[in-house]
């Protein structure tokens, strides 16, 4: 996976292009992480709460 | 239904605690509004939702910039940005949740003041992340035509153009994982009290009692 998008000018030079939109993924993948993880302790934690 | 007395109601409404006022929920919602705008025009067209979203996407960027800079007036001059500032207690009340999360002996919650350390958190890292966003759109209005001026992509060399790029590009990434966290976090059932208080102001004072240090929040 790539992290930075690039192109060529006019010249032939590689130019930054900005950031790759394949990582759209990976951030959209660590907020569904952090939420499932974060629901999951909180509802173990309420479960030992009860015990 | 239930029937409420007007001497009941009256008791409710004295028992309300106001946590935020209008103008702030308006600042709130209009920022949400003009992000959530900004992120659909901006990664719908990447997934293949083929749409003229240039336009509404710089006009949204727009709005949420004259809201911002109304926002920081509002907090600079006629509120006490303390109480969003991570202070020295507030590091100290993270190493506390941190110990308390993993069950060390004799670590118990501390009760924050107007806002937790994980929301003071939040807002210090939308802070840089909408600041940074807005700045390098800034900077990239002068490469579109407007109805104020004409392009002028000549304004950066290209090395330039791509950091800035680059930062638009992470900022707005990184707008996408907080975005979800913060609605996250705002639907779970014992924070539904801040959300409830972030549409319509208030919250009871059996709620402030049991959420808040009332020594670090002292309502007038």
């Amino acid at each position: 996976m790539e992290l930075f998008r690039f192109s060529r000018d006019v010249y032939g030079r590689e130019v930054l292009e900005g950031m790759s939109w394949d990582l759209l993924w990976v951030f959209l993948g660590v907020a569904v992480a952090f939420v499932v993880v974060h629901a999951l302790y909180r509802w173990r934690f309420a479960a030992r709460q009860h015990d | 239904m239930n029937a409420v007395s007007p001497g009941s109601e009256r008791e409710a409404r004295t028992d309300r605690i106001v946590r935020h006022a209008a103008l702030d929920r308006a600042i709130h919602w209009l920022i949400a509004i003009s992000v959530i705008t900004l992120l659909l025009t901006a990664f719908l067209p990447i997934l293949g939702v083929q749409f003229a979203w240039l336009t509404i996407h710089w006009a949204a960027g727009f709005g949420l910039t004259a809201v911002v800079v109304l926002h920081i007036v509002r907090a600079t001059f006629w509120q006490d940005w303390r109480e969003v500032w991570i202070g020295a207690r507030d590091l100290r009340d993270a190493a506390t949740i941190v110990r308390t999360t993993l069950r060390v002996p004799g670590a118990s919650l501390p009760q924050p003041g107007k806002y937790s350390f994980a929301q003071k958190f939040i807002h210090l890292a939308f802070a840089i992340v909408v600041l940074a966003a807005i700045a390098t759109g800034g900077l990239m209005m002068v490469k579109i035509d407007t109805p104020w001026w004409e392009r002028n992509p000549f304004w950066l060399t290209g090395a330039q153009w791509g950091i800035v790029y680059v930062v638009h590009g992470l900022a707005a990434l990184c707008l996408v994982t907080m975005v979800i966290v913060h609605i996250y976090f705002a639907l779970r059932p014992e924070k539904l009290h801040f959300t409830r208080s972030m549409i319509l102001g208030w919250i009871t004072s059996a709620e402030y009692r049991a959420h808040h240090d009332t020594n670090r929040w002292q309502v007038r």
